[in-house]
Protein backbone atom coordinates (compact mmCIF):
# COMPACT_ATOMS: atom_id res chain seq x y z
CA UNK A 1 0.00 0.00 0.00
CA UNK A 2 1.52 3.18 -0.41
CA UNK A 3 0.92 5.90 2.22
CA UNK A 4 -2.12 8.40 2.42
CA UNK A 5 -0.76 11.55 1.15
CA UNK A 6 -4.06 13.29 3.11
CA UNK A 7 -3.54 13.30 6.88
CA UNK A 8 -6.28 11.35 8.48
CA UNK A 9 -6.56 13.81 11.33
CA UNK A 10 -7.11 16.88 9.21
CA UNK A 11 -11.13 17.33 8.00
CA UNK A 12 -11.99 17.68 4.45
CA UNK A 13 -14.32 21.13 4.49
CA UNK A 14 -15.17 21.67 1.06
CA UNK A 15 -17.12 25.45 2.18
CA UNK A 16 -19.15 27.59 -0.31
CA UNK A 17 -18.37 31.19 -0.37
CA UNK A 18 -20.39 32.47 -3.60
CA UNK A 19 -21.66 35.01 -3.98
CA UNK A 20 -18.47 36.84 -2.22
CA UNK A 21 -19.72 38.51 0.91
CA UNK A 22 -16.92 40.96 1.89
CA UNK A 23 -13.96 42.06 -0.57
CA UNK A 24 -11.13 39.80 -0.12
CA UNK A 25 -8.40 42.25 1.45
CA UNK A 26 -5.08 41.43 -0.63
CA UNK A 27 -7.20 40.90 -3.94
CA UNK A 28 -4.88 41.03 -6.65
CA UNK A 29 -7.52 40.24 -9.24
CA UNK A 30 -10.86 41.86 -8.88
CA UNK A 31 -13.54 40.82 -11.39
CA UNK A 32 -16.61 43.18 -10.78
CA UNK A 33 -19.78 42.45 -12.49
CA UNK A 34 -18.39 41.37 -15.80
CA UNK A 35 -20.68 40.90 -18.73
CA UNK A 36 -19.26 39.96 -22.21
CA UNK A 37 -21.55 40.17 -24.76
CA UNK A 38 -21.04 38.79 -28.61
CA UNK A 39 -22.48 39.30 -32.22
CA UNK A 40 -23.64 35.90 -33.42
CA UNK A 41 -25.11 35.43 -36.41
CA UNK A 42 -28.23 34.82 -34.42
CA UNK A 43 -28.28 37.60 -32.33
CA UNK A 44 -26.17 38.54 -29.24
CA UNK A 45 -24.91 35.60 -27.42
CA UNK A 46 -24.14 36.77 -23.51
CA UNK A 47 -21.10 34.81 -22.84
CA UNK A 48 -20.21 36.17 -19.33
CA UNK A 49 -22.62 37.13 -17.37
CA UNK A 50 -22.60 39.57 -14.12
CA UNK A 51 -19.52 37.82 -13.05
CA UNK A 52 -18.06 39.19 -9.95
CA UNK A 53 -15.05 37.42 -8.30
CA UNK A 54 -11.47 37.69 -6.24
CA UNK A 55 -8.13 36.04 -6.07
CA UNK A 56 -5.90 36.81 -3.56
CA UNK A 57 -2.03 37.56 -3.95
CA UNK A 58 -0.40 33.62 -4.25
CA UNK A 59 -3.60 32.14 -4.94
CA UNK A 60 -4.26 28.78 -7.24
CA UNK A 61 -7.81 29.60 -8.23
CA UNK A 62 -9.62 26.85 -11.17
CA UNK A 63 -12.22 27.85 -13.12
CA UNK A 64 -14.69 24.59 -13.47
CA UNK A 65 -17.14 24.33 -16.24
CA UNK A 66 -18.39 22.97 -19.39
CA UNK A 67 -17.51 23.79 -22.64
CA UNK A 68 -18.99 27.00 -24.51
CA UNK A 69 -19.86 28.34 -20.82
CA UNK A 70 -17.35 31.15 -21.05
CA UNK A 71 -14.32 29.95 -19.78
CA UNK A 72 -11.97 31.39 -21.84
CA UNK A 73 -13.91 34.78 -22.63
CA UNK A 74 -13.80 35.51 -18.90
CA UNK A 75 -10.13 34.30 -18.95
CA UNK A 76 -9.61 36.76 -21.82
CA UNK A 77 -10.90 39.62 -19.67
CA UNK A 78 -8.62 38.87 -17.06
CA UNK A 79 -5.78 39.00 -19.77
CA UNK A 80 -7.08 42.10 -21.67
CA UNK A 81 -7.74 40.55 -24.95
CA UNK A 82 -11.29 40.88 -24.11
CA UNK A 83 -13.57 44.53 -23.45
CA UNK A 84 -15.88 43.94 -20.95
CA UNK A 85 -19.48 44.90 -22.02
CA UNK A 86 -20.37 45.57 -18.48
CA UNK A 87 -18.29 45.59 -15.30
CA UNK A 88 -14.42 45.39 -15.14
CA UNK A 89 -11.43 43.56 -14.35
CA UNK A 90 -9.00 45.08 -11.93
CA UNK A 91 -5.52 43.54 -11.78
CA UNK A 92 -3.30 44.81 -9.08
CA UNK A 93 -6.23 47.78 -8.86
CA UNK A 94 -5.70 48.93 -12.38
CA UNK A 95 -8.44 48.25 -14.77
CA UNK A 96 -7.12 45.37 -17.91
CA UNK A 97 -7.99 47.50 -21.36
CA UNK A 98 -4.89 45.72 -22.97
CA UNK A 99 -2.60 43.39 -22.17
CA UNK A 100 0.05 43.37 -19.71
CA UNK A 101 3.54 42.08 -19.49
CA UNK A 102 2.75 41.39 -15.63
CA UNK A 103 -0.04 39.40 -16.68
CA UNK A 104 1.04 35.90 -18.29
CA UNK A 105 -1.48 33.34 -20.06
CA UNK A 106 -0.67 29.92 -21.14
CA UNK A 107 -3.31 29.20 -23.87
CA UNK A 108 -4.77 25.65 -24.71
CA UNK A 109 -2.90 24.80 -28.09
CA UNK A 110 0.64 26.15 -27.67
CA UNK A 111 1.09 28.45 -29.96
CA UNK A 112 4.80 28.85 -30.09
CA UNK A 113 6.43 30.67 -32.77
CA UNK A 114 7.33 28.01 -35.10
CA UNK A 115 10.25 30.06 -36.43
CA UNK A 116 12.15 30.37 -33.35
CA UNK A 117 14.41 27.62 -31.63
CA UNK A 118 12.95 26.44 -27.95
CA UNK A 119 15.17 29.41 -26.40
CA UNK A 120 14.39 32.04 -28.28
CA UNK A 121 10.77 31.64 -28.19
CA UNK A 122 11.32 31.68 -24.09
CA UNK A 123 13.84 34.93 -24.69
CA UNK A 124 11.01 36.55 -26.74
CA UNK A 125 8.82 38.08 -23.75
CA UNK A 126 12.33 39.56 -22.25
CA UNK A 127 13.56 40.83 -25.29
CA UNK A 128 10.27 42.26 -26.40
CA UNK A 129 10.48 44.27 -23.23
CA UNK A 130 14.08 46.00 -23.95
CA UNK A 131 15.78 43.48 -22.01
CA UNK A 132 19.66 43.27 -23.53
CA UNK A 133 19.96 39.88 -25.68
CA UNK A 134 22.31 38.12 -23.60
CA UNK A 135 20.34 38.74 -20.16
CA UNK A 136 16.97 37.64 -21.99
CA UNK A 137 18.73 34.34 -23.08
CA UNK A 138 19.81 33.59 -19.56
CA UNK A 139 16.50 33.82 -18.05
CA UNK A 140 15.91 31.72 -21.21
CA UNK A 141 18.26 29.17 -20.29
CA UNK A 142 17.40 29.00 -16.68
CA UNK A 143 13.49 27.97 -17.34
CA UNK A 144 15.26 25.59 -20.04
CA UNK A 145 16.84 23.78 -17.32
CA UNK A 146 13.62 24.13 -14.81
CA UNK A 147 11.13 22.86 -17.24
CA UNK A 148 13.88 19.70 -17.66
CA UNK A 149 14.52 20.53 -21.69
CA UNK A 150 18.27 21.73 -21.66
CA UNK A 151 18.85 19.18 -24.35
CA UNK A 152 16.56 20.73 -26.82
CA UNK A 153 16.96 24.29 -26.05
CA UNK A 154 17.85 25.13 -29.76
CA UNK A 155 15.29 22.40 -31.18
CA UNK A 156 12.39 24.19 -33.27
CA UNK A 157 8.94 23.81 -31.42
CA UNK A 158 7.62 21.50 -34.59
CA UNK A 159 10.10 18.69 -33.71
CA UNK A 160 8.73 18.74 -29.48
CA UNK A 161 5.97 16.54 -28.56
CA UNK A 162 2.88 18.12 -27.78
CA UNK A 163 3.55 17.54 -23.76
CA UNK A 164 7.35 19.48 -24.49
CA UNK A 165 5.51 22.08 -26.29
CA UNK A 166 3.56 23.27 -23.79
CA UNK A 167 6.30 23.19 -21.25
CA UNK A 168 8.08 25.24 -23.58
CA UNK A 169 4.69 27.64 -23.23
CA UNK A 170 4.71 27.87 -20.06
CA UNK A 171 8.36 28.96 -19.34
CA UNK A 172 8.47 31.36 -21.64
CA UNK A 173 4.54 32.88 -20.08
CA UNK A 174 7.02 32.95 -16.76
CA UNK A 175 9.89 34.67 -18.44
CA UNK A 176 8.77 38.30 -17.97
CA UNK A 177 8.40 37.04 -14.31
CA UNK A 178 4.40 37.95 -14.39
CA UNK A 179 2.46 38.41 -11.20
CA UNK A 180 -0.42 36.40 -12.59
CA UNK A 181 -0.60 33.55 -14.74
CA UNK A 182 -3.42 32.55 -16.14
CA UNK A 183 -3.92 28.90 -18.02
CA UNK A 184 -6.52 28.21 -20.77
CA UNK A 185 -7.35 24.28 -20.27
CA UNK A 186 -3.52 24.27 -20.60
CA UNK A 187 -3.27 20.18 -20.48
CA UNK A 188 -6.65 19.69 -22.57
CA UNK A 189 -4.99 18.79 -25.88
CA UNK A 190 -2.62 16.05 -24.13
CA UNK A 191 -2.86 12.35 -23.47
CA UNK A 192 -4.07 11.24 -19.74
CA UNK A 193 -0.86 10.11 -19.28
CA UNK A 194 1.30 13.41 -20.23
CA UNK A 195 -1.47 15.51 -18.44
CA UNK A 196 -0.81 13.88 -15.19
CA UNK A 197 3.12 14.45 -15.22
CA UNK A 198 2.47 17.99 -16.55
CA UNK A 199 0.08 18.26 -13.58
CA UNK A 200 2.71 17.18 -11.05
CA UNK A 201 5.64 19.51 -12.77
CA UNK A 202 2.79 22.44 -12.16
CA UNK A 203 2.47 21.69 -8.62
CA UNK A 204 6.22 21.08 -8.01
CA UNK A 205 6.67 24.34 -10.18
CA UNK A 206 3.61 26.10 -8.05
CA UNK A 207 6.04 25.63 -5.18
CA UNK A 208 8.72 27.74 -6.82
CA UNK A 209 7.10 30.74 -8.19
CA UNK A 210 4.61 33.21 -6.37
CA UNK A 211 2.76 33.88 -9.17
CA UNK A 212 -1.39 33.98 -8.78
CA UNK A 213 -2.68 31.56 -10.87
CA UNK A 214 -5.71 31.36 -12.68
CA UNK A 215 -6.46 27.89 -14.23
CA UNK A 216 -9.24 27.07 -16.88
CA UNK A 217 -10.21 23.31 -16.77
CA UNK A 218 -13.12 21.13 -17.64
CA UNK A 219 -11.94 18.60 -15.71
CA UNK A 220 -13.01 18.63 -12.01
CA UNK A 221 -10.51 16.35 -11.18
CA UNK A 222 -7.44 18.82 -12.37
CA UNK A 223 -9.29 21.65 -10.95
CA UNK A 224 -9.20 19.86 -6.89
CA UNK A 225 -5.69 18.53 -7.38
CA UNK A 226 -4.42 21.69 -8.43
CA UNK A 227 -6.40 24.07 -6.55
CA UNK A 228 -6.82 25.97 -3.64
CA UNK A 229 -10.50 27.34 -4.78
CA UNK A 230 -12.46 25.85 -7.26
CA UNK A 231 -15.27 28.21 -9.26
CA UNK A 232 -18.23 26.15 -10.91
CA UNK A 233 -19.35 28.03 -14.10
CA UNK A 234 -22.60 27.24 -15.72
CA UNK A 235 -23.56 27.61 -19.48
CA UNK A 236 -25.68 30.20 -21.25
CA UNK A 237 -25.13 32.75 -19.81
CA UNK A 238 -21.90 32.29 -18.26
CA UNK A 239 -22.67 32.37 -14.46
CA UNK A 240 -20.37 31.56 -11.45
CA UNK A 241 -22.78 29.06 -9.20
CA UNK A 242 -20.03 27.84 -6.24
CA UNK A 243 -17.02 28.97 -4.49
CA UNK A 244 -15.51 25.86 -3.08
CA UNK A 245 -12.78 26.16 -0.86
CA UNK A 246 -10.44 23.22 -1.27
CA UNK A 247 -8.66 22.44 2.35
CA UNK A 248 -6.63 19.18 0.63
CA UNK A 249 -3.11 19.88 2.20
CA UNK A 250 0.17 20.62 -0.05
CA UNK A 251 2.55 19.27 -1.44
CA UNK A 252 0.07 17.22 -3.00
CA UNK A 253 0.74 15.04 -6.36
CA UNK A 254 -1.39 13.42 -9.01
CA UNK A 255 -1.47 10.08 -6.30
CA UNK A 256 -4.56 11.76 -4.56
CA UNK A 257 -6.87 11.51 -7.23
CA UNK A 258 -7.06 7.44 -6.18
CA UNK A 259 -7.47 7.96 -2.29
CA UNK A 260 -10.52 7.81 -0.61
CA UNK A 261 -10.43 11.01 1.81
CA UNK A 262 -9.99 12.56 -2.47
CA UNK A 263 -13.29 10.59 -3.53
CA UNK A 264 -15.31 11.80 -0.50
CA UNK A 265 -14.76 15.14 -1.18
CA UNK A 266 -14.89 15.11 -5.20
CA UNK A 267 -18.02 13.36 -4.09
CA UNK A 268 -19.35 16.36 -2.10
CA UNK A 269 -18.32 18.53 -4.72
CA UNK A 270 -20.46 16.89 -7.81
CA UNK A 271 -23.13 16.65 -5.29
CA UNK A 272 -23.04 20.67 -4.87
CA UNK A 273 -22.81 20.92 -8.13
CA UNK A 274 -25.60 18.78 -9.29
CA UNK A 275 -27.67 20.16 -6.31
CA UNK A 276 -28.01 22.89 -8.84
CA UNK A 277 -29.74 20.71 -10.91
CA UNK A 278 -27.97 21.99 -14.43
CA UNK A 279 -28.31 20.06 -17.19
CA UNK A 280 -25.12 21.09 -18.25
CA UNK A 281 -22.98 19.34 -15.71
CA UNK A 282 -24.77 15.50 -16.58
CA UNK A 283 -21.21 15.26 -18.39
CA UNK A 284 -19.34 15.35 -15.02
CA UNK A 285 -20.83 12.00 -13.57
CA UNK A 286 -18.82 10.38 -11.29
CA UNK A 287 -17.10 7.53 -13.00
CA UNK A 288 -15.13 5.53 -9.84
CA UNK B 1 9.50 -13.77 -51.82
CA UNK B 2 10.53 -10.82 -50.22
CA UNK B 3 14.45 -10.52 -51.74
CA UNK B 4 13.11 -11.13 -55.29
CA UNK B 5 10.69 -8.33 -54.13
CA UNK B 6 13.26 -5.76 -53.28
CA UNK B 7 15.94 -6.98 -56.52
CA UNK B 8 12.84 -6.39 -58.53
CA UNK B 9 11.95 -3.27 -57.57
CA UNK B 10 15.36 -2.06 -57.46
CA UNK B 11 16.06 -3.33 -61.31
CA UNK B 12 12.72 -1.15 -62.02
CA UNK B 13 14.01 2.12 -60.10
CA UNK B 14 17.39 1.80 -62.35
CA UNK B 15 15.56 0.87 -65.45
CA UNK B 16 13.38 4.51 -65.11
CA UNK B 17 16.52 6.60 -63.93
CA UNK B 18 18.71 4.70 -66.87
CA UNK B 19 15.27 5.85 -69.43
CA UNK B 20 15.12 9.82 -67.73
CA UNK B 21 18.78 10.40 -68.68
CA UNK B 22 18.33 9.05 -71.99
CA UNK B 23 15.04 11.10 -72.62
CA UNK B 24 15.88 14.16 -74.12
CA UNK B 25 19.06 12.45 -75.86
CA UNK B 26 16.77 10.06 -77.55
CA UNK B 27 14.42 12.57 -78.49
CA UNK B 28 17.08 15.02 -79.99
CA UNK B 29 18.15 12.24 -82.00
CA UNK B 30 14.76 11.50 -83.25
CA UNK B 31 14.21 14.91 -84.06
CA UNK B 32 17.49 15.45 -86.36
CA UNK B 33 16.77 11.88 -88.00
CA UNK B 34 13.03 13.39 -88.89
CA UNK B 35 14.51 16.61 -90.12
CA UNK B 36 17.55 15.64 -92.13
CA UNK B 37 15.49 12.77 -94.03
CA UNK B 38 13.24 15.52 -96.03
CA UNK B 39 9.73 14.67 -94.26
CA UNK B 40 9.25 17.88 -92.83
CA UNK B 41 10.75 21.34 -94.22
CA UNK B 42 14.58 21.79 -93.03
CA UNK B 43 14.49 25.42 -93.02
CA UNK B 44 11.59 25.84 -90.73
CA UNK B 45 11.97 22.64 -88.65
CA UNK B 46 15.94 22.96 -88.53
CA UNK B 47 17.88 20.13 -87.34
CA UNK B 48 19.51 19.98 -83.88
CA UNK B 49 22.81 20.10 -84.92
CA UNK B 50 22.14 23.57 -86.98
CA UNK B 51 20.21 24.64 -83.66
CA UNK B 52 23.58 24.13 -82.12
CA UNK B 53 25.57 25.87 -84.68
CA UNK B 54 23.16 29.25 -84.35
CA UNK B 55 23.70 28.98 -80.74
CA UNK B 56 27.49 28.89 -80.69
CA UNK B 57 27.68 31.19 -83.17
CA UNK B 58 25.16 33.48 -81.13
CA UNK B 59 27.66 33.12 -78.34
CA UNK B 60 30.64 34.02 -80.27
CA UNK B 61 29.57 36.94 -81.62
CA UNK B 62 29.56 38.87 -77.97
CA UNK B 63 25.69 39.26 -78.61
CA UNK B 64 24.29 36.56 -76.21
CA UNK B 65 26.14 37.97 -73.31
CA UNK B 66 24.40 41.43 -73.96
CA UNK B 67 21.01 39.78 -74.49
CA UNK B 68 20.82 37.68 -71.65
CA UNK B 69 22.20 40.49 -69.48
CA UNK B 70 19.64 43.11 -70.65
CA UNK B 71 16.74 40.35 -70.09
CA UNK B 72 17.96 39.31 -66.70
CA UNK B 73 18.28 43.23 -65.77
CA UNK B 74 14.59 43.47 -66.83
CA UNK B 75 13.71 40.57 -65.30
CA UNK B 76 15.21 40.84 -61.76
CA UNK B 77 14.12 44.43 -61.23
CA UNK B 78 11.17 44.31 -62.23
CA UNK B 79 11.15 41.46 -60.01
CA UNK B 80 12.47 43.30 -57.15
CA UNK B 81 10.41 46.31 -57.49
CA UNK B 82 7.00 44.31 -57.92
CA UNK B 83 7.69 41.63 -55.19
CA UNK B 84 8.80 44.48 -52.55
CA UNK B 85 5.28 47.02 -53.19
CA UNK B 86 3.17 43.04 -53.28
CA UNK B 87 4.83 42.24 -49.59
CA UNK B 88 4.60 45.96 -47.96
CA UNK B 89 1.14 46.48 -49.64
CA UNK B 90 0.06 42.59 -49.08
CA UNK B 91 0.88 42.99 -44.74
CA UNK B 92 -1.10 46.56 -45.03
CA UNK B 93 -4.20 45.41 -46.46
CA UNK B 94 -4.17 42.09 -44.79
CA UNK B 95 -3.70 43.25 -41.50
CA UNK B 96 -5.62 46.24 -41.43
CA UNK B 97 -9.04 46.51 -42.52
CA UNK B 98 -9.73 50.11 -43.93
CA UNK B 99 -6.52 49.90 -45.84
CA UNK B 100 -8.09 46.72 -47.58
CA UNK B 101 -11.28 48.60 -48.14
CA UNK B 102 -9.60 51.36 -49.63
CA UNK B 103 -7.29 48.99 -52.20
CA UNK B 104 -8.82 45.64 -52.53
CA UNK B 105 -11.68 46.18 -54.72
CA UNK B 106 -9.57 47.91 -57.09
CA UNK B 107 -6.60 45.31 -57.02
CA UNK B 108 -9.34 42.70 -57.61
CA UNK B 109 -10.39 44.55 -60.53
CA UNK B 110 -7.11 45.04 -62.42
CA UNK B 111 -5.61 41.01 -61.26
CA UNK B 112 -6.66 39.28 -63.67
CA UNK B 113 -6.45 41.68 -66.21
CA UNK B 114 -3.07 39.53 -68.56
CA UNK B 115 -0.41 41.91 -68.20
CA UNK B 116 0.36 41.97 -71.97
CA UNK B 117 -2.79 43.90 -72.70
CA UNK B 118 -1.04 46.74 -71.45
CA UNK B 119 1.69 46.52 -74.03
CA UNK B 120 -0.33 48.68 -76.13
CA UNK B 121 -0.78 51.21 -73.43
CA UNK B 122 2.26 51.12 -72.29
CA UNK B 123 4.12 51.54 -76.01
CA UNK B 124 1.99 55.22 -75.39
CA UNK B 125 2.87 56.01 -71.91
CA UNK B 126 6.74 55.20 -72.04
CA UNK B 127 7.50 54.47 -75.91
CA UNK B 128 10.05 51.59 -76.29
CA UNK B 129 12.28 52.77 -73.09
CA UNK B 130 13.35 50.45 -70.69
CA UNK B 131 10.63 51.95 -67.94
CA UNK B 132 7.81 50.50 -70.00
CA UNK B 133 9.35 47.16 -69.73
CA UNK B 134 9.78 47.22 -66.09
CA UNK B 135 6.75 48.75 -65.81
CA UNK B 136 4.92 45.04 -67.50
CA UNK B 137 7.64 43.36 -65.11
CA UNK B 138 6.20 44.74 -62.09
CA UNK B 139 2.82 44.93 -63.20
CA UNK B 140 2.61 40.90 -63.62
CA UNK B 141 4.50 40.46 -60.37
CA UNK B 142 2.63 42.84 -58.16
CA UNK B 143 -0.38 41.48 -57.90
CA UNK B 144 0.77 37.98 -57.71
CA UNK B 145 2.62 38.49 -54.45
CA UNK B 146 0.55 41.13 -53.36
CA UNK B 147 -2.66 38.41 -52.73
CA UNK B 148 -0.60 35.46 -51.92
CA UNK B 149 0.80 38.10 -48.83
CA UNK B 150 -2.53 38.93 -48.32
CA UNK B 151 -4.06 35.75 -47.95
CA UNK B 152 -0.86 34.78 -45.94
CA UNK B 153 -1.39 37.54 -43.47
CA UNK B 154 -4.71 36.82 -42.85
CA UNK B 155 -4.35 32.90 -42.33
CA UNK B 156 -1.38 33.79 -39.72
CA UNK B 157 -2.85 32.20 -36.30
CA UNK B 158 -4.62 34.38 -34.36
CA UNK B 159 -3.46 32.39 -31.52
CA UNK B 160 0.20 33.55 -32.04
CA UNK B 161 -0.85 37.09 -32.52
CA UNK B 162 -2.11 37.07 -28.67
CA UNK B 163 0.63 34.82 -27.37
CA UNK B 164 2.96 37.85 -28.61
CA UNK B 165 0.94 40.30 -27.25
CA UNK B 166 0.80 38.91 -23.86
CA UNK B 167 4.79 38.75 -24.00
CA UNK B 168 4.38 42.26 -24.64
CA UNK B 169 5.67 42.88 -28.35
CA UNK B 170 5.26 46.23 -29.93
CA UNK B 171 3.01 47.00 -32.33
CA UNK B 172 5.75 47.29 -34.82
CA UNK B 173 7.52 44.12 -34.65
CA UNK B 174 4.05 42.68 -34.44
CA UNK B 175 3.49 43.69 -38.15
CA UNK B 176 7.29 42.93 -39.12
CA UNK B 177 8.22 39.93 -37.00
CA UNK B 178 4.84 37.85 -36.47
CA UNK B 179 2.67 38.70 -38.84
CA UNK B 180 5.35 38.67 -41.82
CA UNK B 181 7.02 35.13 -40.77
CA UNK B 182 3.73 33.94 -39.94
CA UNK B 183 2.58 34.63 -43.52
CA UNK B 184 6.07 33.68 -45.19
CA UNK B 185 5.39 30.36 -46.19
CA UNK B 186 2.38 31.62 -48.31
CA UNK B 187 4.37 34.43 -49.21
CA UNK B 188 7.20 32.55 -50.71
CA UNK B 189 4.67 30.68 -52.44
CA UNK B 190 3.42 33.64 -54.77
CA UNK B 191 7.03 34.89 -54.82
CA UNK B 192 7.67 31.35 -57.00
CA UNK B 193 4.99 31.82 -58.57
CA UNK B 194 5.81 35.18 -59.60
CA UNK B 195 8.98 34.34 -61.18
CA UNK B 196 7.40 32.04 -63.83
CA UNK B 197 5.38 35.51 -64.02
CA UNK B 198 8.01 37.95 -64.95
CA UNK B 199 9.50 35.55 -67.74
CA UNK B 200 5.82 35.50 -69.61
CA UNK B 201 5.95 39.46 -69.40
CA UNK B 202 9.33 39.75 -70.08
CA UNK B 203 8.58 38.28 -73.37
CA UNK B 204 5.74 41.07 -73.96
CA UNK B 205 7.66 43.56 -72.92
CA UNK B 206 10.71 42.84 -75.74
CA UNK B 207 8.15 41.99 -78.04
CA UNK B 208 6.31 45.35 -77.96
CA UNK B 209 10.06 46.65 -79.11
CA UNK B 210 13.43 46.59 -77.93
CA UNK B 211 17.08 46.83 -79.08
CA UNK B 212 18.21 43.69 -77.28
CA UNK B 213 17.30 41.14 -75.09
CA UNK B 214 16.58 37.59 -75.72
CA UNK B 215 13.16 37.49 -76.78
CA UNK B 216 14.00 40.50 -79.17
CA UNK B 217 16.75 38.18 -81.11
CA UNK B 218 14.28 35.60 -81.73
CA UNK B 219 12.18 38.43 -83.18
CA UNK B 220 15.07 39.45 -85.00
CA UNK B 221 15.90 35.79 -85.91
CA UNK B 222 12.61 35.27 -87.16
CA UNK B 223 12.49 38.12 -89.49
CA UNK B 224 15.69 37.26 -91.47
CA UNK B 225 14.15 33.39 -91.40
CA UNK B 226 17.23 32.11 -89.11
CA UNK B 227 14.78 29.62 -87.75
CA UNK B 228 17.84 27.88 -86.04
CA UNK B 229 18.59 31.31 -84.28
CA UNK B 230 15.02 31.04 -83.08
CA UNK B 231 15.22 27.68 -81.50
CA UNK B 232 18.71 28.46 -79.89
CA UNK B 233 16.58 31.40 -78.35
CA UNK B 234 13.84 29.40 -76.80
CA UNK B 235 16.13 27.16 -75.83
CA UNK B 236 18.13 29.67 -73.71
CA UNK B 237 14.69 31.42 -72.42
CA UNK B 238 13.66 27.79 -71.46
CA UNK B 239 16.54 27.11 -69.35
CA UNK B 240 17.01 30.69 -67.98
CA UNK B 241 13.14 30.25 -66.88
CA UNK B 242 13.54 26.70 -65.53
CA UNK B 243 17.14 27.58 -63.40
CA UNK B 244 15.30 30.95 -62.12
CA UNK B 245 12.53 28.64 -60.73
CA UNK B 246 14.84 25.80 -59.37
CA UNK B 247 17.27 28.29 -57.49
CA UNK B 248 14.04 30.12 -56.56
CA UNK B 249 12.65 26.93 -55.24
CA UNK B 250 15.96 26.26 -53.08
CA UNK B 251 16.23 29.85 -52.01
CA UNK B 252 12.29 29.79 -50.85
CA UNK B 253 13.05 26.77 -48.79
CA UNK B 254 16.11 28.35 -46.93
CA UNK B 255 13.63 31.22 -46.32
CA UNK B 256 11.34 29.15 -44.07
CA UNK B 257 13.76 27.97 -42.30
CA UNK B 258 12.43 26.55 -39.34
CA UNK B 259 10.59 23.53 -41.74
N1 LIG C 1 -15.23 35.84 -30.70
C1 LIG C 1 -16.47 35.33 -30.47
N2 LIG C 1 -17.50 35.70 -31.25
C2 LIG C 1 -18.74 35.22 -31.02
N3 LIG C 1 -19.05 34.35 -30.06
C3 LIG C 1 -18.06 33.92 -29.25
C4 LIG C 1 -16.72 34.39 -29.41
N4 LIG C 1 -15.94 33.80 -28.48
C5 LIG C 1 -16.76 33.00 -27.75
N5 LIG C 1 -18.03 33.09 -28.22
C6 LIG C 1 -19.20 32.40 -27.63
O1 LIG C 1 -19.23 32.66 -26.27
C7 LIG C 1 -19.54 31.49 -25.55
C8 LIG C 1 -18.45 31.15 -24.55
O2 LIG C 1 -17.28 30.76 -25.25
P1 LIG C 1 -15.93 30.37 -24.52
O3 LIG C 1 -15.57 31.45 -23.56
O4 LIG C 1 -14.93 30.05 -25.55
O5 LIG C 1 -16.35 29.05 -23.71
P2 LIG C 1 -15.41 27.96 -23.00
O6 LIG C 1 -14.02 28.46 -22.97
O7 LIG C 1 -16.01 27.78 -21.66
O8 LIG C 1 -15.53 26.70 -23.80
C9 LIG C 1 -19.80 30.40 -26.56
O9 LIG C 1 -21.17 30.31 -26.81
C10 LIG C 1 -19.08 30.89 -27.78
O10 LIG C 1 -19.72 30.42 -28.94
MG1 LIG D 1 -12.28 27.57 -23.84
Amino acid sequence: MTPSLLRPDQPLRLVDTYPPSAPALQAIIRVEDLSIVFDGPSGQVIAVDRVSLAVAQGEFVSIVGPSGCGKSTLLNAMAGLERPFEGQVLIAGEAMRAPRPEIGMVFQQPHLFPWKSVRRNIAHGPRALGKPKAEALRIADDLIEMIGLTRFASAYPHTLSGGMQQRVAIARALANQPRVLLMDEPFGALDAQTRAVMQDNLLELRERINATIVFVTHDIDEAILLSDRVLIMSAGPGRILRDLQVSLPRPRSSAIVAEAAYLALKRDCLDLIRSEGRRAFEQMEIRT
Amino acid sequence: MSGGGRRSTSTAARLSVLVAVLSVPAFTGVWELVARSGIVNAVLFPPPSTVAVAVLEWIRSGQFFGDLVASLSRVAAGFAIGAAGGIVLGVLTGQFRLVSSLLSPLFHILRPIPPIAFVPIVILWFGLSETGKLFLVVWGVFFTVWLATHIGVQKVDRGLIRAAQMLGTPQRHMLWEIVLLGALPYITVGLRTAVSISFYTLVAAELAGAFSGIVYRIEIAQQNMQTGQVMGGLAALGLLSFVADRSFATLAERAVWWR
